[in-house]
């Protein structure tokens, strides 16, 4: 206090010297402070998933993420206007790479898409990811998808297994079949988006842009992506995730810049982000792996559900709109803690 | 309504009837004149360009015509209605080129009006009478020429080479004891000491004619590219100017993967053979074009980065890769063609001019004297394109310099069907956006071979304008022409089909050298932006803009910002100055002042390491789109863009 208030070092050891100087410092009432507020040009747009029978659907609700015009729970600033929501990530067939503990809490389901929806949606999701994988054939697919369509109401997300060929032939007729539900695909990158959002464009859906963590690749993206006439209501932000101890550094920081641009006011960054600690997480070894590891290392179970829920609350802080998990108790950890930061 | 439309053409009149409405370019067509249009009749290209002489026209656009322009009557054939009976000139194509404001042609070299051979030169051909020895005389001959050029030229301090002491008593015999000598006298020229040593070159018999020229070679090292002039210092008239690529391409791209060669066993004598052939194969293809001999060449200036001059003097270079990143020498010495292995006289001196740094080298302080940046009195941006982009800003009073890596696209090397600017190379290309047809032109007017830099510079941007190429490059093979098509490394755009090349294949621009190019236009993008950005100067408040590169002898300023290589400004503030290095190098060797400027150059900028934060990553990968990833830097583009987004909705 004493070095920044103008006063030279004669003053300052007077100061010091001094065993009780004159400035009164028991004022009687607090002086009301003002909390600064920043005022953003931009927002957040804010996106609509899902189409209810009244918008052409067949959803029981659609889901509204993003139009934040602050960064993340500065409730000071602007109270959150949507809060982010839970996507829980299902395969079209039960995956043999998945955590035991992944199958152990899913049980059955995971045989029937259709099943393990029913069930997701129990377990507080407010999204679908639906993934496919590349043993699907076209039929299958479109199947898997008007099954899980008719399991749940809740908004869907479809992401082709990966592969740019496959994930083409996959999801065209998917979104063809699916004319109107507001479905989001994905996954579109730079290498490989033209199809995915000629096909949404052309039936009505979203899409999910993926950038590999890169403010300037992101935004690289959207622009192509809107350059094909895509309206901007319509294109989620993948910022792609790094796990806990895999990068979600990396990926909190671009997120935090991605959100500054947007509030600055950059339209080709503004769309909200959705993120995939749930994939990330349960790819980790401290996940995947019960035995032979370290005994510090704690309880499998415990350790994995932190690693998920850790790495999912550091993206729902920098911004994330829609959250995809795979553990249901994640699920209820992050929605309690988006609670508390909303009410805070 | 029928109009006469007459035409004056190559002093030949032709006139044609058409009805109201029809265009100008199809009254040309019905009279049998061709009216070149590059970019298929879309008003783009301006090369369609007539002057109406009498009558009115209804002009639809006037893009690329000055207001002066259109006042003279000029219009466009194939945006140009007809409305009336009209007598039209069609001027030759040179004449219209020349007035197109987005052609920068590279201006040619032309002697410094000052130079004076007997003042500025350094090596200077003197006569010599020998008094012939006698019984009485016994003096012997290297004693007897020192004498002689003690009395007659007071040089008191002659050194020779032990060469040139076996030859002597022959030549001076075969001469009659009457000599031309060739010495370098810079030590007595900058010190104004005539005790000074100076050295002897050349020495022939008889007298030779003053005027006769006087060889030197000015040369520059590019890590792709090798050029040198060949130059009669008598008059300073530059006489031959040759350029191939480097041999060391074989060993690597770039110089970092030059200097790991070079490392290893054996690589360091590999690449220093390979740049002497380069530079000896040069030297003779100069001196047979004016009938010179190389071993009369007696004069040197080589310029060219740091890395390739250790190369080229076998000097070890890993500790320009190496943390804290020092060169051996910045400065070398004057030395001998004899000790580099330069097939010109062997007692040439050779001048290797001065760099900077590990990555600003010689090539840069040459360019900075050629383009006379280091005098202007405004902030002046200078870039240098090549295989490393090197950057210079300032004026006068101070000098701010970077470098960065940009690969070798622009001048033609790692892309597919890239070359050398020399005969056969495409490099001009207009694409027409309905047909996606191409209309190219060749240097020399023959059949293609490949592609150069500027042409590579034209295609990329019309690739991108008419949708072939998106803002990242992907291929839309969605184009709906089937010169888009898939290839071997992806999707890929044919330029000219096998049947129109010289070599009977299919020339192309692949994903691959799209990428290769867009790497190249973004790092020297984010190399100058990030350099003004350092000293706090906004690119607005850079009065011009030096571009120095060997992509060809002009660039089209209007498609090198569209892919955005140069800064989105007015065109006026574009030069062109081809390639700077070696212009400096041809100063240097002229004018031993020019020369000192150079070493004063070299004390005097200031080198901003771009790897010190990641400011530079940043800018680049935001440039590594087309034109930007920021379109409100380009706000030219944007309309050019939307523009023919308007074409199309209103077809």
């Amino acid at each position: 206090m004493i070095a920044s208030a103008g006063l030279d070092m004669a003053d300052e050891r007077r100061l010091l010297d001094s065993p009780c100087n004159d400035i009164d410092e028991t004022p009687e009432e607090h002086m009301p402070i003002e909390i600064p507020k920043d005022k953003w040009p931009g927002n957040i747009r804010s996106i609509t998933i899902g189409a209810t029978s009244a918008e052409g659907g067949t959803r029981a609700k659609a889901v509204t993420v993003g139009g934040g015009t602050t960064m993340p729970y500065l409730q000071f600033e602007a109270p959150t206007t949507n809060k982010p929501v839970i996507a829980i990530e299902i395969k079209s067939r039960k995956p043999d790479d998945w955590s035991p503990l992944l199958a152990e809490v899913w049980g059955e389901a995971m045989n029937d898409p259709a099943q393990w929806a029913k069930k997701a949606q129990e377990a507080g999701a407010d999204l679908i990811v639906l993934a496919l994988t590349v043993e699907d054939s076209v039929e299958d697919a479109v199947k898997v998808v008007k099954s899980v369509l008719s399991a749940t109401g809740l908004p869907l997300i479809v992401w082709g297994p990966g592969q740019m060929e496959k994930d083409n032939e996959l999801l065209v007729p998917i979104s063809e079949a699916a004319k109107g539900e507001k479905l989001v695909l994905g996954i579109c990158e730079d290498k490989n988006y033209r199809t995915i959002v000629a096909t949404a464009m052309a039936n009505g859906h979203l899409v999910q842009a993926r950038a590999p963590m890169d403010v300037n690749l992101s935004k690289q993206l959207n622009i192509l992506i809107s350059d094909m006439g895509m309206p901007k209501d319509r294109i989620l932000m993948d910022p792609t995730t790094g796990a806990l101890g895999y990068g979600i550094e990396y990926g909190y920081s671009v997120m935090e810049r991605l959100r500054l641009a947007a509030l600055q006011g950059d339209a080709m960054t503004q769309f909200p982000m959705i993120v995939t600690p749930g994939f990330e997480a349960w790819k980790t070894k401290e996940s995947k792996v019960g035995e032979g590891v370290p005994e510090a290392w704690g309880d499998w179970i415990t350790r994995a559900i932190h690693w998920e829920t850790i790495t999912a609350l550091s993206l729902v802080e920098s911004g994330a709109d829609i959250i995809v998990l795979r553990h249901p108790e994640s699920v209820n950890r992050i929605k309690e803690a988006v609670e508390e930061l909303i009410t805070a | 309504m029928q109009h006469t439309i007459s035409f004056t053409h190559n002093n030949k009149q032709a006139s044609v009837k058409i009805p109201t409405g029809a265009l100008l370019s199809d009254a040309a067509h019905l009279a049998g004149i061709d009216i070149g249009q590059p970019c298929g009749g879309q008003g783009r290209c301006g090369r369609c360009a007539v002057q109406v002489m009498e009558g009115t026209v209804r002009r639809r656009s006037t893009l690329r015509l000055s207001p002066e322009d259109v006042e003279q009557g000029y219009a466009l054939a194939c945006q140009t209605v007809v409305e009336g009976d009209v007598a039209i000139y069609v001027p030759p194509q040179e004449k219209i080129e020349r007035r197109l404001t987005t052609d920068r042609v590279v201006a040619e070299v032309t002697v410094p009006e000052e130079y004076e051979y007997l003042q500025d030169q350094t090596v200077r051909r003197i006569h010599l009478e020998l008094t012939p020895p006698s019984m009485d005389d016994q003096t012997d001959d290297w004693a007897r020429l020192q004498t002689a050029f003690r009395l007659q030229h007071r040089f008191e301090n002659v050194t020779c080479s032990l060469n040139l002491l076996q030859k002597m008593g022959k030549i001076l015999r075969e001469g009659d004891w009457n000599v031309t000598a060739v010495v370098d006298v810079k030590n007595v020229i900058e010190s104004y000491e005539t005790d000074r040593p100076i050295r002897l070159l050349d020495l022939q018999p008889g007298m030779v004619d003053e005027y006769s020229p006087l060889w030197g070679t000015a040369i520059d090292i590019g890590t792709t590219t090798v050029t040198l002039w060949l130059v009669d210092m008598v008059n300073g008239q530059v006489k031959a100017q040759v350029a191939e690529y480097n041999g060391q391409i074989a060993r690597g791209e770039d110089v970092i993967s030059r200097i790991i060669y070079a490392s290893k066993n054996g690589g360091g004598q590999d690449l220093r053979q390979r740049v002497l052939d380069s530079i000896n194969s040069l030297l003779e293809t100069a001196c047979k074009r004016v009938n010179a001999k190389a071993e009369n060449v007696v004069k040197a200036t080589i310029s060219g980065n740091s890395t390739m001059m250790h190369l080229l003097l076998g000097i070890p270079a890993e500790n320009i890769r190496l943390s804290p990143f020092i060169t051996a020498v910045n400065h070398p010495p004057i030395l001998t063609a004899r000790d580099i292995g330069l097939n010109t006289n062997p007692e040439a001196s050779v001048d290797c001019l001065p760099g900077v740094a590990s990555y600003v080298g010689a090539d840069i302080t040459a360019g900075v004297l050629s383009s006379g940046v280091n005098v202007m009195d405004e902030v002046t941006l200078f870039l240098d394109v090549g295989t490393n982009g090197e950057t210079v800003l300032g004026n006068r009073d101070w000098l701010v310099t970077c470098a960065c890596s940009a690969g070798p696209a622009f001048e033609g090397a790692g892309v597919v069907n890239g070359m050398r600017a020399t005969q056969g190379a495409i490099e001009e290309v207009w694409i027409n956006s309905d047909t996606l047809e191409p209309t190219y032109r060749v240097i020399g007017g023959g059949k293609p071979k490949g592609i150069c830099g500027s042409g590579l510079i034209a295609l990329l941007s019309e690739a991108f304008l008419t949708g072939i190429l998106d803002k990242a490059g992907n291929v839309n093979l969605m184009a709906g022409s089937s010169r888009v098509r898939e290839g071997a490394h992806g999707g890929e755009y044919v330029v000219a089909w096998g049947v129109e090349s010289e070599s009977g294949e299919d020339i192309v621009l692949s994903r691959v050298d799209v990428d290769n190019l867009l790497r190249a236009k973004a790092a020297i993008y984010a190399g100058f932006t990030v350099l003004a950005e350092t000293v706090g100067i906004s690119l607005e408040g850079v009065s011009k803009v030096l571009v120095g590169g060997s992509f060809g002898k002009y660039i089209n300023v209007e498609k090198a910002v569209q892919i955005g290589l140069l800064p989105d400004m007015d065109w006026s503030r574009f030069e062109f100055l081809g390639n700077t290095s070696v212009k400096g190098a041809y100063y240097a060797l002229l004018d031993w002042r020019k020369r000192e400027q150079v070493t004063e150059i070299a004390k005097r900028m200031t080198y901003i390491e771009l790897s010190a934060d990641n400011s530079f990553y940043e800018a680049f990968t935001s440039a590594l789109f087309l034109p930007h990833t920021d379109l409100s830097k380009f706000p030219s583009v944007v309309e050019a863009l939307t523009s023919k987004v308007e074409d199309q909705t209103s077809e």
